[in-house]
């Protein structure tokens, strides 16, 4: 329920990582591998972001949009569920949904202002094909609702890494620590692991990274280090693998989604 | 269970609804239940099993360009994640792409408070008996108790929204409905100020009254306390007359009601009360009016030694912090005596006593699943909350009566006992609430997001059950 994760449609939709890393047949004919859509996923993440930032929501806002965009590609095809539409329409909703409500035409203003970002870099002469109307947006609102199922409550790592940083006395790497909460939504994580594992790994590779010992404060914790250091793996993991994405990968993935329908 | 997307469930039938959506063809739609600001109420059974009867609650698609209200996203959004046996349930949700609507179908409840108290005084004319009244008020607080302890506030608890089901295998049980205007407190992103989007004017917190920005799961409670009153007395214990005005009015006149019951508040009763908004800017108005109070207990004729009257006054504590809690409430003398609260609060177990039997809702059978609704969009006041068969229009009279529009053919769908029927109210709820969050510290500036002007129109709009009603927007 609402405040207790435990209860949450959120736990007990969490997934094994072999369910997040689908990749759906009709895609599959398409070409696209798995890396393609951890790629366009990624970079979709980035998008709404960005998008976020122009119309001026908070953090929580985007990593709910995020979880509602990974969650959707769980059970959905891009082939179907067009990513450049479904990204922002994901913000749209969770902008309503965490009670930021964005009008749907601000959001089109900047779609169309940001598309030469996210989308002219592989596909020059598109600019027309990647705005999207007020209307499209509004009718893949209502398609994700559905395809979420209507469970729109989402917890994050962030209230739970406040709190432990400042138990742990980390409270000086609030900001490298946040950071690198902000960067597992570039993963699929968020879909996998319980949010406050996910802070407390980030407070692990946080540690290791400012060499700060606190083996004791986590061992007092009753948590499976085990979980959060595998969690900690995978996010160093992820850092090491974005070294070798550029642009050009990220291109020809985007590619792959033709033009838009 | 949630029964997840019907659409390989429906389209089996075939008959003159075969134009509808597939997911509608499970059911056979009767009529009209309700009205409100968000959209229409219907009642319909399923056509498995016509013996289950649903509330099917459509909301119209924004007129302003914007999909689907966040009302609608937010009461989905709360009731997907709650399971308890006195919170109404949603059964499922269906989303037309065609029309842009959406439609929540919830288990239908027969009957709500507004219409148990109103047939008792209208009818009966005589008081509820303690059984149900004990039973009703304890299941109402176990709900809130199970929604408080979950981080939400429902903000808009009144009679209408709290249905009791009829003849059944839940005959008596009580849920608490519309969640529209609920809230998880725990963390909110926005600061939960009033912007005139408030409970219903006759149960409204005196915190909030006093321009409270951040206020809790008391403004619940002190609900729950009118409300028992009511069922003790078949009156509405505080019927102020709703102010209009821009911005946020101040209620003068429903908390001078307040003080001429409960005697005025102070600084000793409540240490806060100098920090509220409009207890320092009113001071002549309401600082120097004094009032010698009355008695609660003598207008809910209890005695001020009896529990129930203890138990009431703690629900009417002047300071939120001081009020009892739900989880509180539950554990009070009143609900370990004679008679106890029972499942079915509307027979009680024991053999001999006279069961009242209350009419069932009043059922429109004109109007029109599909299609374009006809609300009256250009009239921002009192609808209600599924006033059935009930026009959304100004109700301005501040009684409990609420005109029947005889153009409507309204019927009886079922009627047990031959009991004539006056019943309106609401199912599924349909209304306006407030805000919650009981998070004592300063949450942050006031601010509204950029929708919260049409937001707060559409919420305007349900003062409930045409006894009372908001200011319509004034746009400068």
């Amino acid at each position: 329920m609402a405040a207790n994760f435990w209860n949450s449609t959120h736990h007990k939709q969490l997934l094994d990582p072999e369910e997040a890393d689908v990749v759906h047949p009709i895609d599959k004919e398409r070409g696209f591998t798995l890396e393609d859509f951890k790629l366009i996923k990624m970079h979709m993440a980035n998008y709404i972001a960005r998008l976020a930032q122009n119309v001026k929501v908070r953090q929580r806002v985007v990593a709910t949009a995020v979880t509602y965009m990974r969650r959707v590609y769980t059970r959905k095809s891009m082939t179907e569920y067009d990513p450049r539409l479904v990204a922002p329409s994901c913000l749209y909703l969770a902008s309503k949904a965490e009670e930021s409500t964005v009008q749907a035409r601000l959001l089109v203003f900047y779609i169309k202002k940001l598309c030469n970002n996210f989308f002219l870099t592989w596909y020059l002469n598109s600019d027309e094909k990647y705005r999207y109307e007020i209307k499209e947006i509004l009718e893949m609102e209502m398609k994700i609702l559905e395809a979420l199922n209507y469970h729109l409550v989402v917890f994050h790592p962030y209230r739970a890494l406040s709190q432990l940083l400042q138990d742990a006395g980390m409270s000086d790497s609030t900001q490298l620590a946040w950071g690198l909460v902000n960067d597992t939504y570039k993963t699929d994580l968020i879909l996998i692991h319980p949010p406050h594992l996910i802070a407390l790994a980030c407070i692990y590779v946080a540690s290791v990274l400012k060499d700060k010992e606190n083996t004791a404060w986590f061992e007092e914790l009753r948590v499976d280090m085990n979980v959060v250091k595998n969690i900690a793996m995978e996010i160093l993991d992820f850092y090491d693998s974005h070294k070798a994405i550029t642009d050009d990968r990220v291109n020809a993935a985007m590619h792959k989604l033709g033009l838009k329908a | 269970m949630w029964k997840g997307n019907t659409k390989n469930r429906g389209g089996n039938s075939e008959n003159n609804q075969s134009n509808r959506p597939e997911w509608l063809q499970q059911y056979d739609v009767i009529g009209k239940i309700g009205e409100g600001a968000y959209g229409l109420v219907f009642l319909a059974n399923t056509k498995s099993n016509p013996s289950k009867f649903v509330a099917i609650k459509k909301f119209k698609p924004s007129s302003y360009g914007d999909g689907v209200s966040p009302t609608a996203i937010r009461e989905i959004m709360l009731l997907r994640e709650t399971a308890h046996e006195n919170v109404v349930k949603l059964v499922n949700v269906h989303v037309d792409h065609v029309d842009m609507s959406l439609y929540l179908s919830f288990d239908y409840a027969d009957h709500d408070l507004y219409g148990i108290v109103k047939h008792h005084r209208d009818n009966v004319k005589r008081a509820i008996n303690k059984y149900t009244v004990k039973s009703l008020l304890w299941q109402l607080l176990d709900g809130l108790n199970y929604l408080h302890s979950n981080w939400i506030v429902h903000r808009d608890i009144k009679p209408a929204n709290v249905l009791v089901m009829g003849e059944g295998e839940e005959q008596g049980v009580v849920k608490i409905a519309d969640f529209g205007l609920a809230r998880i407190f725990r963390a909110p992103l926005k600061p939960l100020s009033l912007n005139g989007v408030v409970v219903t004017i006759w149960y409204r917190a005196p915190e909030l009254l006093l321009g409270a920005k951040h206020y809790t799961s008391a403004v619940d409670i002190w609900a729950v306390g009118c409300i028992f009153a009511e069922l003790l007395t078949l009156t509405p214990l505080f019927p102020g007359q709703d102010l209009q005005g821009r911005p946020t009015p101040f209620q003068i006149n429903q908390l001078d009601k307040i003080f001429r019951v409960l005697g005025h508040p102070t600084r000793e009763k409540w240490p806060r009360l100098v920090d509220l908004p409009h207890w320092q800017s009113n001071q002549q108005y309401i600082q120097e009016r004094k009032y010698e109070s009355p008695g609660l207990y003598n207008v809910v004729h209890v005695s001020p030694k009896s529990p129930a009257y203890d138990l009431l006054s703690k629900m009417l504590q002047y300071d939120p912090q001081k009020r009892i809690t739900a989880a509180q409430a539950l554990e009070h003398e009143y609900f370990r005596m004679e008679p106890l609260p029972g499942r079915n609060a509307l027979v009680p177990p024991q053999p001999g006593e006279e069961v009242v039997n209350y009419p069932t809702r009043h059922v429109n059978t004109t109007t029109k699943f599909e299609g374009k609704t006809s609300l009256k969009t250009s009239q921002p006041a009192a609808s209600g909350i599924a006033v059935s068969g009930c026009i959304a229009g100004p109700h301005v009279m501040p009684t409990h009566s609420v005109p029947q529009p005889a153009h409507l053919a309204a019927m009886q769908w079922k009627q047990p006992q031959g009991m004539t029927s006056h019943n309106l109210s609401s199912q599924a709820g349909m209304g306006a609430a407030p805000n919650p969050s009981s998070i004592p510290k300063q949450l942050g500036p006031r601010g509204v997001a950029p929708h919260a002007h049409q937001q707060q129109q559409l919420r305007i709009k349900d003062p409930g059950m045409g006894m009372d009603r908001y200011p319509p927007e004034q746009r400068s």
